[in-house]
């Protein structure tokens, strides 16, 4: 069992706060978390809070232990971040990418068991045959899927995702989802992930959370959140929200206001 | 970088990852065998003759040459072909460190003006040595260039500690340092008598013929004291081409590495250089070489940056000796002579490969 808790966070950089006392729907074992919001709303802010990157002020548990007790090698197997920069486009190799970041964590796998890891990391993820071609030949959204593939490599009980789709294709937009979903959340893990793309987030998500301004505007299930009133005021877009034939949100915007 | 092959298909991953490996590990030996030939071209090389037999000879039983032979080969040519060595292995080590922490294919120890600074102590040296009393004259010069350098280093580390240790802040500070001390240097040309400026301008351009043994011993020791602090970081440093949100994402200090590495790759330079004068370009170079024969894989990459680097100053301290008969090039000239022809053949090599 793997459980999420986040109350009252605030972050800021320097004097500028960018996150105020920000509350996260209780996260259980198997549930996706969408994090919605326009941009500058603190959506990476928030999710390097959870990450460990940024100091914040508030609770954030995992498995009732408070973050910043659990020791470094421990939080490291259990948590997978993808921040929101794709792999730098250098020469180096995806391969070397997995395997220096692999062993830089002290994670406890032989060569060969790294080795078979990373194969089936690439595989699910399409990355087979760049998996030895340097970064910088590779496309945008295949170096994105590479940076998905450097937080899956420790099977992570909660995988932190900053906009994982931004530059994948139609395909690839729905099957990082349907992984992490088979993978992540079918293994009792907890999956938060900042998304742009609303659809995406109805389809996929137990739990929507919608930031604006560095505060939490609504949070609850799809339903609750994917408001014409609230897309109105969030985004200043007018939508219209309708199911769809598998029973799905469909938002359809119209126009901004 | 070779794509896989066609006949790739079907090899696993580990396997077709193992044949990199092993391809980098050749290449390093064979790196590792011309560095062993230039160093005995180079022992056999000079003005007086010596043949590689008796260079052999001489090392294995010094009591089978004559004395006037004995001395040109244990004082004269043993140590300035070790010189060459081990600041060459010194400025190679320093500048693939300071590339990839600061991102920057034009980074080395030179732009962060640890040299400049040398430069600037030894003219200082040069010109106050008729008035410095306390230390041997011989010593003066090198006493102030590695003071001049470690201070230079300081201020860097001071910049990246309380600066926030920006990439680009440490850079710029760096090249601001560098046009300081040069602006020094002149203002010292501009009082200095002619006979100091030659000094001064000779010093500049690099020279092994100084070195003796104590020199060599200063500056290997210091060379192996910090390679192995530098293996230990080789996955975080290949990690971090993987971009610094990557790094920062797995909890890893990123600008407290930085602040290691300049502190390592400032040490190296300032003790390299204030024996042998700015020997630029190396740390450059030898890197860039390096990146193109072995890939960013740190583990292959930092030795072999070194072993690069050995390798050219080696080559250039023979071509020195070997250019024109009976005459020494200082050996600061032919670094670029022997660098940039090898760097562009290896671009271009690289360009051609689909
Ligand atoms: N490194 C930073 N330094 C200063 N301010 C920042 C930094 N990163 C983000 N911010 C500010 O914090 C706010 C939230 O940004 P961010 O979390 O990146 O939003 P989002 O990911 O939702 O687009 C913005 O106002 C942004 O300008
Ligand atoms: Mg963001």
């Amino acid at each position: 069992m793997t459980r999420v808790e986040v109350v009252g966070v605030s972050a800021g950089y320097g004097k500028k706060q960018a996150l105020f006392d920000v509350t996260l729907p209780e996260l259980r074992s198997g549930e996706i978390l969408g994090l919605l919001g326009p941009n500058a709303s603190g959506k990476s802010t928030l999710m390097r809070c959870l990450a460990r990157e940024k100091r914040a002020k508030g609770r954030i548990l995992l498995n009732d232990r408070e973050q910043l007790s659990i020791p470094q090698t421990e939080w490291h197997e259990q948590v997978g971040s993808m921040p929101q920069a794709p792999p730098a486009p250098s020469a180096l190799l995806p391969t070397e990418l997995m395997w220096s970041t692999a062993r830089a964590l002290a994670l406890d796998l032989s060569d060969a068991e790294l080795a078979a890891k990373i194969e089936q990391v690439f595989s699910r993820l399409g990355l087979d045959a760049v998996a030895l071609s340097p970064l910088h030949t590779l496309s945008g959204g295949k170096r994105q899927l590479v940076g998905l593939a450097l937080a899956m490599i420790r099977e992570p009980s909660l995988l932190l995702l900053d906009e994982p789709t931004a530059a994948l294709d139609l395909h690839w937009r729905m099957a990082v989802l349907e992984m992490v979903r088979k993978e992540i959340s079918g293994r009792g893990g907890i999956v938060v992930a900042a998304l742009h793309d609303l659809d995406l987030a109805a389809r996929y998500c137990d739990h929507i959370a919608m930031l604006d301004h560095g505060r939490i505007v609504v949070a609850g299930s799809p339903e609750e959140v994917l408001t014409a009133d609230t897309l109105a005021k969030v985004y200043r877009v007018e939508a219209q929200i309708r199911k769809d034939s598998d029973d799905c949100l469909a938002i359809d915007i119209l126009r901004p206001i | 970088m070779r794509r896989c092959d066609v006949t790739d298909i079907g090899v696993s991953l580990q396997d077709r990852f193992n044949r990199i490996k092993s391809r980098r590990q050749i290449i390093l030996a064979l790196l590792t065998l011309a560095t062993l030939a230039s160093l005995a071209m180079d022992l056999q090389a000079g003005p007086a003759s010596l043949g590689l037999s008796d260079v052999f000879a001489g090392i294995i039983d010094p009591a089978s040459l004559d004395l006037r032979q004995r001395i040109i080969l244990w004082e004269v040519r043993l140590p300035d072909a070790l010189i060459a060595l081990s600041v060459g292995a010194a400025l190679g080590l320093a500048g693939v460190e300071v590339q990839t922490i600061l991102d920057n294919p034009l980074a080395s120890p030179f732009t962060l003006g640890v040299s400049s600074a040398a430069v600037l102590g030894a003219s200082v040296a040069i010109v106050l040595s008729p008035s410095i009393t306390f230390l041997p004259e011989a010593a003066i010069l090198p006493a102030l260039a590695l003071v001049f350098a470690l201070g230079s280093g300081l201020f860097i580390l001071a910049v990246v500690r309380f600066g926030g240790g920006a990439r680009e802040t440490v850079v710029l500070f760096g090249i601001a340092l560098v046009f300081l001390c040069n602006a020094l240097t002149a203002a010292l040309h501009y009082v200095a008598d002619a006979d100091a400026i030659q000094q001064i301008v000779f010093w500049t351009i690099g020279n092994l013929t100084r070195a003796g043994w104590a020199e060599v011993w200063v500056v290997t020791a210091c060379f192996l004291v910090i390679l192995p602090f530098s293996l230990r970081h080789v996955w975080v440093l290949t990690l971090l081409r993987g971009g610094e949100a990557h790094a920062l994402s797995l909890g890893i200090n990123v600008s407290r590495l930085r602040t290691w590495v300049i502190l390592r790759s400032s040490l190296l330079t300032a003790f390299a250089v204030c024996f042998v004068g700015a020997i630029g370009f190396i740390g450059l170079v030898g890197p860039h070489i390096a990146r193109l024969l072995l890939g960013e894989d740190h583990r292959f990459l930092v030795p072999g940056a070194a072993l690069c680097g050995a390798l050219i100053l080696s080559l250039a301290s023979f071509l020195s000796k070997a250019l024109i008969s009976g005459v020494i090039i200082p050996v600061g000239i032919l670094t670029a002579v022997v660098g940039v022809p090898v760097l562009l053949g290896l671009l271009f090599r690289q360009r051609r490969m689909p």
